[in-house]
């Protein structure tokens, strides 16, 4: 229980957003992509999210100097899901991945969602960049004492 | 650890239950986007009381109190529909509170190691 813990658990949440983003990002890139190595259209990704929780005995034991375990409260994302949403069919008998009857299978992929989702992650990456400062200043503040 | 004066121990205590109240804090941050989690915080006011209560016990204050903060769920939030209630609002706020009461912990902790100065130096100038 330190403030060096502390910048942990915030460093911990900057690297799930960053990650979250950049899946967000790949969602957008491949909005248009009917093809990919596995077959068919790209399929919408998602990240879990998962907070390690400590109970107070563990917590007593992180005190008494145990160590191992992240700090209380770090996230990190469990898994990268696959969204299931059936892909959108589109007329296209010209297109080289078009089917039988003429029509291409385009990913599920609304960008206005993945704009608001990306927003959503900036937010946070902010919020636990401000947390940081506000730790890194406590540990400036503790430095001063040594200073007359 | 020793401590000269039972004031300083008292800051001391101060400045931990501070600091584990920023963890708890930052904890309350980074987990603004996991479905599920709760709100957790510390009880400041008793813990505070607590370590008080010990230190004046503990008499002169030359010996070390333990002090391990309980964790634990803060309840009346307004939970979202993923099980989530962390509110920005109130994490924002508490953070820049303790962060002042941890700049004041700091000033009374210099401010007491300076009075030991004066006196070493008998009231003149250091």
């Amino acid at each position: 229980m330190n403030l060096f813990d502390s910048l942990a658990v915030s460093g911990s949440a900057l690297s799930a957003e960053r990650q979250r983003s950049e899946i967000i990002a790949a969602n957008m890139a491949n909005a248009e992509t009917t093809h990919t190595e596995a077959g068919g259209p790209f399929h919408r990704r998602e990240v879990v999210f998962h907070s390690t929780v400590s109970s107070n005995f563990q917590l007593a034991l992180h005190h008494e100097g145990v160590q191992g375990a992240p700090p209380h409260g770090s996230v990190h994302i469990s898994e990268v899901v696959d969204d299931t949403t059936p892909p959108v069919m589109k007329y296209e008998p010209g297109h080289p991945d078009a089917n039988k009857d003429g029509y291409v299978a385009y990913p599920a992929i609304n960008p206005v969602m993945e704009m608001v989702d990306l927003m959503a992650s900036v937010r946070a990456y902010q919020l636990n960049a401000s947390a940081v400062t506000a730790t890194k200043q406590m540990i400036q503040q503790t430095i001063e004492i040594l200073k007359s | 650890m020793t401590t000269p004066t039972p004031l300083l121990s008292m800051l001391e205590s101060y400045l931990k239950l501070t600091t584990a109240r920023e963890q708890a804090i930052s904890a309350n941050m980074a987990n603004v986007d996991t479905p599920g989690y709760h709100t957790h915080d510390i009880n400041f006011a008793g813990e505070l009381q607590n370590a008080m209560r010990k230190i004046s016990n503990v008499g002169n204050g030359s010996e070390s109190v333990p002090l391990i903060p309980a964790s634990r769920e803060v309840h009346g939030l307004l939970e979202r529909p993923d099980g989530n209630n962390v509110s920005l609002d109130r994490e924002g706020l508490l953070m820049a509170e303790t962060q002042l009461q941890y700049a004041l912990g700091i000033q009374l902790i210099r401010r007491q190691f300076h009075q030991i100065i004066s006196a070493i130096n008998g009231g003149s100038q250091s």
